[in-house]
């Protein structure tokens, strides 16, 4: 899995002069598989790097480096899960071992892309009439992007992407046990950002009674 | 069960993670516990409201268009 030279990966990939049937098939399967997760992996990698640029370039490599190694994707396991592994891991190949610096967070192009996107959501069930429904879809945001990267990894990985604690500790490469706490501490500090914003409103929250 | 081992089950209570027997002593505690409870339920509304409030973004259009031509590439565009 480790070849860190992603122009190697693009020549060796368009070099294939002669498209066979097998490829063909292969790339049909790639996109029903693969390429649909592409939204779920951008917002994790502006996520993990904060900075759309640099999103931007990590879903790419990961997009290479998953359609070369696809004979490997073990067929009936969680496709979406062996994407995000990879993308990790070219997160921590590309700004880690390489040392190379992550871009800057780049706050005002994430508020950017949020107004652009603000007016295509409509919010989802009203059911439940507390306080948390008083709170915006930004200052949520604001809320998870505060706080430390461990803590919103987890989180979004699990209450966003939906995926199991076992899939979980396998892209953090932790144990179950660690991805348990995390979660817990985790939700405790966005608990008490979001307080923060309710009381802002007036709302009394659980504590305040 | 008692309230610190309790506190240590509850996301995994909350995303459905724990094993029959952690659920059987977890809600057992809880029966007999109203501050572990209260901790249960804030859990449960924070899960839910980072669902259904965080934003989302969508993949910028240049990002998709590269995605797709490196899985749709034919011998003519090759050349
Ligand atoms: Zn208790």
């Amino acid at each position: 899995m480790d070849n860190p030279d992603p122009a190697h990966q693009k020549k060796s990939l368009q070099t294939n002069e002669s498209l066979s049937a097998g490829e063909h098939k292969k790339q049909i399967e790639f996109q029903n598989e693969a390429v649909v997760h592409l939204n779920a992996l951008y917002n994790y990698a502006l996520h993990i790097t904060m900075n759309p640029d640099d999103a931007k370039d990590l879903v790419q490599e990961t997009y290479l480096k998953a359609y070369r190694f696809f004979n490997s994707f073990e067929r009936g396991t969680n496709c979406k899960a062996w994407l995000f592994k990879i993308l990790k891991n070219n997160y921590i190949n590309l700004f880690r071992k390489n040392s190379k610096e992550p871009g800057k967070v780049d706050y005002d192009l994430i508020k950017d892309f949020y107004h652009s996107i603000k007016d295509a959501r409509n919010d989802t069930s009203e059911t439940d009439s507390d306080f948390f429904h008083s709170l915006l879809h930004e200052e949520v945001y604001q809320a998870l992007l505060s706080l430390p990267e461990e803590f919103r990894e987890v989180i979004q990985l699990c209450d966003i992407e939906g995926f199991t604690y076992e899939e979980i500790a396998n892209m953090v490469d932790s144990p179950i046990g660690t991805v348990r706490s995390r979660l817990y501490r985790g939700r405790k500090l966005l608990r008490a950002q979001l307080e923060g914003y309710a009381r802002k409103y007036g709302f009394a929250t659980d504590t305040d009674q | 069960m008692n309230c610190i081992e309790t506190r240590a089950l509850i996301s995994a209570a909350v995303d459905d993670e724990l094993s029959f027997l952690e659920e059987k002593q977890f809600l057992l505690h809880l029966s007999e516990c109203n501050e572990c409870t209260v901790e249960f339920d804030d859990a449960q509304r924070t899960k839910l409201i980072i669902r259904e409030r965080v934003v989302r973004f969508k993949a910028p259009q240049t990002l998709i268009n590269s995605i797709m031509q490196l899985t749709s590439f034919s011998t003519k565009e090759m050349f």
